[in-house]
């Protein structure tokens, strides 16, 4: 009767000691370390290079530690931080990806009209005439093309400015795959289940909301968001869009994943690539050698020659939080130091949206993206002013079922009118 | 025995404690919240009476989760059993190894959702698609999950694979239950192998079916992890006339909308998912009072 | 064992075709294992250009492990160790308070014990879904309030498991204990044991078998679970468990293969090996626990 009374007491003494323990180490020397700055972000492709730039910045800058935490692509980056904020866990910088993360997290956002770099900038984010938001950098796309394939094809990228010409080349890539060693033209992605509708959903759809438009111009998505779809102007695109879809390697089309699509073009299996800038990093890492450009995405009948540029995301300060101060000297230090400008383009391959960097990117895409944007003529990205889950739950549905049923254009006009007179009941 | 009531108090104290503040109470605020305009970050809840359910029975989506799930619940009941009944009178047959086949057959039991979900993700996207190519077999060459007209039965697949281990072992204890001289005496009366399982064996483990059938039941129309994991809603396809995620079973359908901020909406659906499991759960209790009826 | 079992006197085809086809089963069980462990040893590369062919170098397998382990954004050895802090904790406090809540309305025969039972079994048919969001609201509210962190620690979400994990076990510590003769209490009882004493030195050691049961039960779920975790400690806290991890690292490297199948293989290893080393338990717990 004793034995067993004195192995519980024990038992339950030695459970105790564990939850002190581990309780303890759990939550003492994270306060112990001084200032903490926690950033949490979304940009899977610069994740090492923040993370070492986080960490060269704390060394320089003793009493700081910067804590960087990335959220990947199929993430749901709102979701993650709604669970954070719930937690008590809000970060002290955080993302934004437009003015719907704006009104959510309004509360949290802290003025930075005074900081020195806004006057650096023309992409800063600002609601009511003040700064809240510290662009990212500078993203865009076009059609990414394998220069080596296309001038082994005696085609010109140059002269892919319409849809008719698209027509054409794309027609005399997939006659010449076996000479070309490629086994699509196109490597672009539109399924749900591979967490790629973006690709088609998001980044395609932006060309029928800014393209051909002047740079500013938002009248398209305008009438969208009231419900109203230009018919005629979504026809062309619908057309592209089908011509894309129709020379796509369909089984990354249909399913494949970010890595299946990078990989591909990288391996020069496909002409062409429906991705951004932020790929560099990706194609550099795959050892891609072969010349990299971008070509216009030409939906419309007429010319266009532009390519897409947007400040995609802005970093905000957690006003509420203790170490807003130094989360604020920690964005500046990025903007406006050498360190900070060599992290942005060198190490993460960006193209920093502030005047004063002078250096250049590495990466073929970004270099090709610099040079459309000093040459002007380009169109603005605006699927950010779509309300919250309207391109995941509702577009991207409709281009994943169009892209496995790519001849009934009439069903994927309609579907989108549908889906655009929805819009402003979300 | 000196019962002390303070002592009993003590006694059930923690649990009730933990019940009360894990379950109870946000029970009570989650049925309260499916009739309000809650948002999940905005402070303010304005109640609005029952618009959030109004709205789910002609939202296509929802409907189209509420129905694949069940027909994801049927397909599961029937393959989940029948595969794990089949295994069953393996591992307690004359088979050589069969202690090492039960054991093998229920390893994927312990694996959880979210991880198996990525591994047959990788087999069905990948793997399958690289023996299609080596081997030339069209039928290899696009990943099944792609086809949004088989993809629940995929899925019944993997989580047949999961839980017929598991299921298993209902059945083999039943089995094993059984007296054995009851089986030699019909060997021994010349019925043939199909007749001592159908007339003797399966109606003396009429019980373990019970168990089983509202065991794949009630996990089947709860799944959300491998949901998440292997087909993450895809690919979509057409109903009502409006493009929809194929796979996007009910708990998914919830996690969906409230990632969009559409908490009060899915705490509406989430209430729709108590309701039919407490159905589910009535049937249970009347299905056991009928057989001890019987019994 | 072989109680019911195949046909007797069977001619010799059929038997090999019925081993045949279990041989293909089990394959078939056993495949995406095999899977796994193949390709956590290639390089991404590799896996791009086949994803069923022999890795180059089973070598790479070690290089796949030491790059998770040494990752700086996925935690992966710090989720180890709180899922296994988090899960054994639980497991405590699931099995000491929910049998000491079952005895107790097992043995008093009021009507407030017979309202409990009713409503911990009752609370089983209710769906997480229903309560997960108001549940993480919920816990920041009290958090607040008696400035008592929940959200984002082990102690919060070892209370949340003791919450859910309560109403099954004591529903099967409720069966199990009811079959054990009143007797052997009442003689403790007989010889100036207290009530307290008469659970832990009679009553408690009686539980052995069963408590196995509620262990592997709770063992195998809170070992694996996503949706609680993810809610209670969120997806990049200081906290983490492995599914989550696990999502995380899927999530950071977009379906960078290599390493998702090899965070997998390390995510299930630890729990393969023990069901291996202790199966006779695992298989009768569980049995035990899905007939209750």
């Amino acid at each position: 009767m004793r034995r067993p009374f004195v192995r519980i007491v024990s038992i339950v003494a030695a459970i105790v000691c564990i939850v002190a323990v581990a309780s303890c180490s759990k939550a003492e020397p994270k306060q112990a370390k001084g200032v903490e700055i926690n950033m949490f972000q979304l940009k899977v492709e610069i994740k090492d290079a923040i993370d070492g730039y986080a960490a060269a910045y704390s060394a320089a800058h003793p009493g700081v530690t910067v804590k960087v935490e990335t959220l990947g692509g199929g993430g749901d980056y709102g979701g993650a931080l709604k669970a954070k904020s719930q937690a008590g866990q809000m970060p002290d910088i955080f993302v934004i990806e437009g003015l719907g993360g704006y009104n959510i997290w309004k509360d949290y956002i802290a003025d930075l009209s005074g900081e020195p770099w806004v006057k650096d900038t023309d992409l800063a984010m600002k609601v009511d005439g003040k700064i809240v938001g510290f662009p990212v950098a500078i993203e865009g796309y076009g059609l990414a093309y394998n220069a080596d394939i296309l001038a082994k094809a005696g085609i010109d990228p140059a002269a892919l400015t319409t849809r008719a010409a698209y027509e054409k080349a794309l027609a005399k890539l997939d006659s010449m795959k076996k000479e070309l060693g490629i086994t699509a033209p196109v490597s672009m992605a539109a399924s749900v289940a591979g967490g790629m509708w973006w690709v088609a959903a998001q980044h395609n759809l932006a060309c029928y909301w800014g393209g051909g438009l002047a740079f500013d111009d938002t009248s398209v998505i305008d009438k969208a968001l009231k419900g109203e779809l230009d018919e005629a102007r979504f026809t062309q695109y619908a057309k592209y869009l089908q011509l894309l879809f129709k020379y796509a390697d369909q089984n990354i089309l249909l399913n494949g994943s970010y890595d299946d699509q990078v990989g591909a073009f990288a391996q020069g299996k496909t002409a062409f690539l429906h991705q951004g800038n932020w790929v560099d990093p990706n194609l550099k890492q795959l050892g891609v050698t072969f010349t990299i450009g971008y070509a216009p995405h030409a939906f419309l009948d007429t010319e266009q020659k532009g390519l897409y540029l947007f400040a995609p995301s802005w970093y905000c300060v957690n006003s509420k939080s203790p170490n807003a101060d130094a989360a604020k000297a920690f964005l500046t230090a990025m903007a406006t130091t050498p360190e900070g400008h060599d992290y942005m383009v060198n190490k993460a391959g960006m193209i920093p949206a502030f005047k004063s960097v002078t250096l250049k990117p590495a990466g073929q895409l970004s270099q090709a993206l610099m040079a459309a944007n000093a040459k002007g003529g380009n169109y603005g990205v605006f699927f950010g002013m779509l309300p919250d889950g309207a391109g995941q739950n509702v577009f991207g549905p409709i281009f994943d079922l169009f892209a496995q049923n790519q001849k009934d254009l009439p069903r994927f006009i309609s579907d989108m009118k549908k889906a655009v007179a929805d819009l402003p009941k979300m | 025995m000196r019962r002390h009531r303070l002592v009993s108090i003590l006694f059930v104290a923690p649990c009730v404690f933990a019940f009360a503040m894990n379950i109870l109470i946000p029970f009570g605020f989650g049925l309260y919240y499916s009739m309000t305009d809650w948002n999940g970050v905005n402070p303010d809840i304005n109640f609005v009476g029952f618009d959030n359910f109004a709205g789910l029975f002609s939202s296509p989506d929802f409907i189209y989760s509420f129905l694949i799930t069940v027909a994801y619940t049927a397909i599961n009941i029937v393959l989940v059993n029948a595969v794990s009944f089949g295994l069953s009178l393996i591992v307690t047959g004359r088979i050589r190894g069969r202690n090492f086949l039960r054991a093998g057959f229920f390893i994927p039991y312990l694996i959880g959702g979210i991880v198996l979900g990525y591994i047959w993700q990788f087999i069905f996207n990948n793997a399958l698609v690289a023996v299609g190519k080596s081997l030339s077999i069209a039928a290899l060459q696009t990943s099944f999950l792609s086809r949004p007209g088989s993809v629940i039965w995929i899925m019944a697949v993997v989580n047949t694979w999961q839980y017929a281990g598991y299921i298993m072992l209902i059945y083999v204890a039943a089995i094993q239950g059984i007296p054995a001289s009851l089986m030699e005496a019909a060997e021994v009366d010349g019925a043939n192998y199909p007749t001592r399982i159908f007339k003797i064996l399966m109606p003396m483990m009429a019980n373990a079916f019970t168990i089983s059938l509202f065991l794949t039941l009630t996990t089947s129309f709860k799944q959300f992890d491998m949901n998440l994991t292997l087909t993450n809603g895809g690919p979509a396809t057409r109903f009502m006339d409006t493009p929809i995620k194929a796979s996007q079973l009910l708990a998914m359908n919830i996690f969906s909308t409230a990632t969009a901020n559409r908490m009060a909406e899915a705490q509406a659906k989430a209430v729709v998912l108590f309701v039919a499991l407490v159905v589910v759960a009535l049937l249970q209790v009347a299905a056991n009072k009928k057989k001890e009826v019987e019994l | 064992m072989t109680v019911v079992a195949a046909p007797g006197k069977q001619l010799k085809p059929a038997r090999i075709l019925l081993g045949a086809l279990v041989a293909l089963l089990f394959a078939f069980f056993m495949a995406p294992f095999a899977m796994v462990v193949l390709n956590s040893s290639k390089t991404s590369r590799e896996i791009i250009y086949n994803a069923i062919a022999l890795p180059e170098s089973w070598g790479q397998l070690l290089t796949n492990v030491r790059l998770i382990f040494t990752n700086p954004t996925v935690d992966y050895l710090g989720a180890f160790w709180d899922s296994t802090v988090i899960t054994f904790l639980s497991l405590v406090v699931i099995v000491l308070f929910s049998s000491m809540c079952a005895w107790v309305l097992v043995r008093s025969k009021s009507v407030w014990s017979a309202v409990l039972f009713m409503a911990f079994v009752a609370a089983m048919v209710i769906p997480f879904q229903v309560l997960m969001y108001p549940l993480v609201r919920w816990m920041r509210v009290i958090g607040d309030a008696l400035n008592f962190r929940l959200l984002g620690t082990v102690r919060g979400i070892v209370f949340a498991y003791l919450g859910f994990g309560c109403p099954l076990s004591i529903f099967i510590f409720h069966g199990f204990i009811k079959n054990i003769p009143y007797e052997l209490e009442e003689s403790a009882t007989i010889d100036g044991c207290s009530q307290g004493r008469t659970f832990f030195l009679v009553v408690f050691p009686l539980l052995k078998p069963i408590i196995v049961t509620v262990l592997i039960l709770n063992g195998i779920w809170i070992w694996n679970d996503y949706l609680l975790p993810l809610l209670v400690l969120g997806s990049n806290g200081v906290v983490q468990t492995i599914p989550i991890a696990v999502t995380a690292f899927a999530g950071a490297y977009l379906k960078q293969w290599d390493l998702i199948l090899t965070s997998t293989l390390i995510a299930m290893l630890p729990i393969i090996v023990l069901y291996l080393f202790a199966q006779r338990y695992i298989i009768k717990g569980m049995v035990e626990g899905a007939i209750k």
